[in-house]
């Protein structure tokens, strides 16, 4: 599954802060996931205790944030929430659209000790 | 505050991704190693392609072949019998290869005696999509029973691809598919898109094919 390799690599790329910072125990991670970034939360958390079963993250609790997709459309200008819009321009139904705005997942913050 | 300490990262995940994926594809510059990420969905013909591939080109590059699957070794071993280097790499139940796994794929392989090294995805027009594997140029394919308007319900593979195949010409006389319609979506997309239309089942167009392969091939090998 999507999420479930994305959650690994995941618990590398933290692994990697760890070790640089010094630290030894994290109690908590914030994620925020985009809603245009084609991963789904909801999978995320399904996931999240079989990435870190028998890592350094066993323990850590996960906290996601839900960042919203915003985009502009290329043909009017016009700056809209892509979802609550079905992914079309409310004022010209244009559907090439820039996305500014929450297509990444990104790694917040750490509660560590 | 008990040691507890806040550390604001702001790493973005995908960029982590990205970040493995250029540093494999400046190794595999220096070895002279061409990769190739073929993506499409379940069936629409990358192993049957890549044999026809393989059998076109007899031999005048030398090939490794990765093939990625959930389970089974079924590609590997068709591969295997059109005599070209190849290896099953196991995705474990994930529907996309990474950088890290393809990496790792590649050590597998051995690329010492490899110049064209291809990864058949796994068949999904989703999730490979969204990773940045290391490959040099992407490709997918895209099958005439599929329908001429995949592009635009999948557009991010669409954007990402340098080359789209369309597969199975032969039943072209069997399906609504309009193949000027295909090439302006796809062109919706991906402007820069090269459209090449084949038959992998009969060779019809490989060698449109074949010869983009050789030039991209030869043009990364030079310093
Ligand atoms: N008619 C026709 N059939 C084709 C053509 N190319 C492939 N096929 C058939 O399509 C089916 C699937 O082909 P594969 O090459 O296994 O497709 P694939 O994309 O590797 O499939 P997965 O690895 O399972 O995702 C096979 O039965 C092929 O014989 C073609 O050009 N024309
Ligand atoms: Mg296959
Ligand atoms: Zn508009």
């Amino acid at each position: 599954m999507h999420e479930l390799g994305i959650l690994s690599s995941l618990v590398h790329t933290i692994e990697k802060i760890v070790t640089e910072e010094g630290l030894t125990e994290v109690e908590k991670i914030v994620i925020e996931v985009g809603e245009l970034s084609g991963i789904v939360p909801r999978y995320i958390e399904q996931c999240y205790p079989a990435a870190v079963y028998k890592t350094f993250m066993e323990k850590t609790a996960l906290e996601l944030v839900t960042v919203p997709g915003i985009v502009k459309c290329r043909d009017c200008g016009l700056v809209f929430n892509a979802a609550a819009n079905d992914l079309r321009c409310p004022d010209c139904s244009g559907q090439n659209l820039e996305i500014l705005e929450g297509n990444d997942m990104i790694v917040k913050e750490l509660v560590c000790r | 505050m008990n040691g507890f300490k806040v550390l604001q990262v702001q790493q973005s995940v995908f960029a982590d991704n990205d970040r493995r994926a250029e540093q494999l594809r400046q190794e595999l510059k220096t070895q002279g190693v061409f990769l190739l990420n073929l993506m499409s969905s379940p069936g629409a013909g990358k192993t049957t392609l890549l044999s026809r591939t393989i059998e076109s080109l007899n031999g005048k590059l030398k090939i490794g072949i990765m093939e990625a699957d959930i389970d089974s070794d079924v590609d590997a071993r068709t591969i295997e019998g059109f005599g070209a280097k190849v290896i099953q790499l196991h995705t474990g139940g994930m529907c996309h290869l990474d950088a890290e796994m393809t990496r790792q794929g590649l050590e597998a392989l051995g690329t010492n005696d490899v110049e064209l090294a291809i990864l058949e995805n796994v068949g999904n027009l989703v999730c490979p999509a969204e990773f940045d594997t290391g490959a040099v140029k992407k490709a997918m394919i895209l099958s005439v029973p599929e329908g001429d308007d995949k592009p635009l319900k999948y557009p991010l593979i669409f954007s990402v691809c340098d080359v789209v195949l369309i597969n199975k010409i032969d039943v072209l006389p069997y399906f609504d598919f309009d193949m000027e319609r295909c090439a302006a979506n796809i062109r919706t997309r991906n402007p820069a898109a090269k459209i090449i239309p084949v038959c992998a089942r009969t060779g019809e167009g490989i060698d449109a094919w074949t010869d983009w392969l050789c030039n991209e091939v030869t043009a990364w090998q030079k310093p």
